[in-house]
């Protein structure tokens, strides 16, 4: 035990040191802090919009459609009168544009200009067979010339407004019934936006974990076997011990990272985050981190990295060249990537209840990136955590054991990389 | 105190790499392990270190099976390896701790190893910073830094330049009157035969030659004759001995002088005389024994054609 705590604090200590930590360390907490400040950077620029919005409005002498360059040309044909004032509401809409008013038979020269210069749309309007009027917009692709979502809300309103003029409603009743309406969304189950995006971020930041520092573990053994280090560490150490104290000591690492990106995160969401923030019309709430479910995201957190970072341990102590050993960790990798896209895309369909999310819940190598997303989005039943840690653990258990033996035989082997097969019949030293 | 390394066997696949090695430390000295590369020395330590098991056979301190845990052992390996982008001090006190040590006394134990190597200014270095004969002192250091009582050094004197060499020579002389045991593998002759008093020569996994180094070379006979002439002699002399067809086989010839193989202490006395009848007379004039060099190539060569004949 004392050898596994000395091995696990100067992998701690030497990790600490490395300029790759310090680097990412920095960088995660810029995106942090960006990603906090956010909201205001958003409505700094909502802000500004709207100011010059509101002067517009306050004087209207100033926003003269008529002194605006036209850049735009926009070729308006209605000649069933179908929406009377289109063309003028259209004006109004876009003053960068420039409406003409055609006909019918001027489509086919409308629509050889419009192919040449996507400055160009045309507006045509027909009758359906409901008899209401059909809008059509031709433009020169996709993403040119006039923008239809505000265009066709124009003519809907100019529609609807003489629709309801000629039925004799007053003009400020007409206003009233044009207005666009607030609103906010409110569930009444567990799932809300910020389980969700907390959920999301849970499951990337856990294969970032299990990526990132069991590529450390498995460099820093490789490290240590290819410099030869290990002669001398295997003489001192048992190979289990070091094996054990290696993979604690850059989990130690990677939770005093992700402790000090979350303690910046609190800190940064209080100082930045305007109160009473929403997204998608939603507030954000922590309610789902409950001490239960924080402590449960921990030991999944810890779990899912123990049973990669072993795995990874032996990749780096197969090869006897640093250059082999992205190909020894591709299938620890290939297992790592599959199962985190299980709980990604079950998280990502919205079906935290799911068949398919409990059955990966039980799958030891898909639940660390399975349930923290359940946690934070429903209420998992007891014996489903309960089963899937007692399979996680004994997963862990059987994949460390295997992984002693294989790691103690392939340590002190040079050249040629040892088979699978050779690695767990060989006899080696003492582990 | 007593090192037993009983019949040790070890195959890799179908590869016999050490066959039934045994051999004993009785008091502190230092014991050499000779082979040429891949004749099993590295192997066998690894065996009697415990850090590789054995397919049979056995390696007990004072009567005890050795195990990692349970015995203060140092091993210097053939391949040197430090933590290049780490301190020296750091990585000597995380050997130290490794061994069982206090952060304090493993400290104190590297300050006075380093002291004691000339490698103290290189403390607060990275390794990768120093020269490779002092990243060897560092490795050495790693080695003793628990005070172990058995010592294992793999080829120790590789690669060091002459006075760092006697930096290491005077090292090994003090742990050996520090009582300790020393196991000395190397392929360098003449550093095996200045210190070691008994010996085992391996060549492809098995031994060619044990025992004591004095026995074995009084065993081969005086068999070998340095004669050196005045410089003016030298041609002369050449033609004189190689005339007869008496004359004795050439192992070596230097600057001015001359060593032949001889059957007896009578050719010596031939030559002699055959010197003095020509008006030769040597400056130095010695039958000696054959050196361990000789005897590890001849041992090997006959190893190979009795190995060819079975």
């Amino acid at each position: 035990m004392k050898q596994i705590i000395i091995v696990m604090s100067y992998t701690f200590r030497d990790g600490c040191r490395k300029k790759a930590f310090k680097v990412s360390t920095v960088i995660m907490l810029i995106l942090m802090l960006v990603l906090c400040a956010l909201p205001r950077i958003i409505s700094f620029f909502d802000g500004a919009d709207s100011t010059s919005e509101n002067a517009s409005d306050v004087s209207p002498d100033t926003s003269d459609t008529s002194d605006t360059e036209k850049t735009d040309r926009f070729y308006y044909v209605d000649e069933g009168r179908l929406i009377p004032g289109g063309a003028e509401a259209l004006a109004e809409a876009f003053p960068e544009a420039d409406v003409i008013t055609g006909g019918t038979a001027d489509i086919s020269g409308y629509e050889a200009e419009i192919k040449s210069d996507g400055s160009v749309s045309a507006v045509i309007i027909s009758e359906d067979e409901s008899t209401l009027p059909h809008i059509e917009f031709v433009t020169k692709s996709f993403m040119s010339g006039i923008d239809t979502d505000t265009a066709a809300k124009v003519l809907t309103d100019t529609y609807m407004s003489g629709i309801l003029q000629s039925a004799g409603v007053d003009s400020s009743v007409i206003e009233i019934a044009k207005a666009e309406l607030e609103y906010t969304s409110r569930f009444a189950g567990d799932m809300n936006v910020s389980g969700y995006i907390m959920g999301i971020l849970m499951t990337v930041l856990t294969f970032f974990a299990v990526y990132y520092y069991g590529y450390g573990v498995a460099m820093s053994v490789a490290t240590e076997k290819t410099s030869r280090v290990m002669e001398t560490l295997v003489v001192s150490a048992k190979p289990s011990n070091i094996l054990i104290g290696k993979c604690l000591g850059m989990g130690l690492l990677g939770l005093a990272q992700f402790a000090g990106i979350l303690v910046s995160g609190v800190v940064f969401y209080n100082l930045l985050v305007p109160e009473g923030f929403t997204l998608m019309g939603m507030s954000l709430s922590f309610d789902a981190f409950t001490p239960v479910s924080a402590l449960l995201l921990c030991l999944y957190f810890l779990l899912g990295y123990a049973l990669y970072s072993v795995m990874n341990a032996v990749c780096g102590a197969s090869v006897s060249k640093i250059e082999d050993l992205n190909s020894a960790m591709m299938p620890v990798m290939m297992i790592a990537l599959l199962s985190f896209y299980v709980g990604y895309f079950a998280a990502i369909s919205g079906a935290a209840s799911s068949a398919f999310m409990k059955a990966a819940t039980l799958i030891p190598f898909c639940s660390p990136f399975v349930l923290p997303f359940r946690l934070l989005n429903e209420t998992v039943p007891a014996h489903e955590i309960i089963i899937s840690l007692v399979l996680l653990a004994g997963t862990i258990a059987a994949v460390t054991a295997v992984s002693i033996r294989i790691y103690s035989a392939s340590v002190l082997r040079y050249g040629k990389r040892l088979r699978l097969r050779d690695s767990l019949r060989n006899k080696t030293g003492r582990s | 105190m007593k090192l037993e390394v009983k019949e040790l066997t070890k195959t890799f696949g179908s590869k016999l790499a050490v066959d039934r090695i045994s051999f004993s430390m009785n008091e502190p000295g230092v014991f050499g392990l000779i082979g040429t590369n891949g004749a099993g020395k590295t192997t066998t330590i690894r065996m009697i270190l415990g850090i590789m098991s054995s397919d049979s056979g056995s390696a007990e301190w004072d009567g005890v099976r050795i195990q990692r845990g349970t015995l203060s052992f140092g091993y210097m390996p053939e391949e040197r390896g430090l933590y290049m982008k780490n301190k020296v001090i750091d990585q000597l006190v995380y050997f130290g701790m490794l061994r069982g040590m206090t952060n304090v006394k493993a400290m104190l134990s590297a300050v006075e190893l380093m002291e004691r190597l000339g490698i103290s200014e290189y403390a607060n270095m990275n390794a990768e910073k120093l020269s490779k004969g002092n990243q060897q002192k560092v490795q050495l250091a790693a080695t003793l830094i628990h005070d172990p009582k058995l010592i294992f050094l793999d080829e120790p004197f590789s690669g060091l330049d002459p006075v760092n060499a006697e930096v290491l020579r005077d090292l090994i002389n003090s742990l050996v009157e520090d009582g300790k045991y020393i196991v000395l593998s190397s392929h360098q002759m003449s550093t095996v035969e200045e210190y070691c008093r008994d010996i085992l020569i391996l060549h492809n996994g098995s031994t060619v030659l044990k025992g004591s180094l004095d026995e074995i070379k009084r065993g081969f006979g005086a068999t070998n004759l340095v004669i050196r002439t005045r410089r003016e002699d030298t041609d002369r002399f050449a033609s004189v001995i190689d005339g007869g067809e008496d004359r004795p086989e050439l192992i070596e010839k230097r600057a001015y002088e001359y060593e032949y193989r001889i059957k007896g202490e009578e050719d010596a006395f031939r030559v002699l005389r055959k010197m003095t009848e020509n008006g030769i007379y040597p400056v130095k004039f010695e039958i000696k024994e054959p050196s361990l060099r000789e005897i590890f190539v001849k041992s090997v060569e006959d190893h190979g054609a009795g190995a060819e004949r079975a």
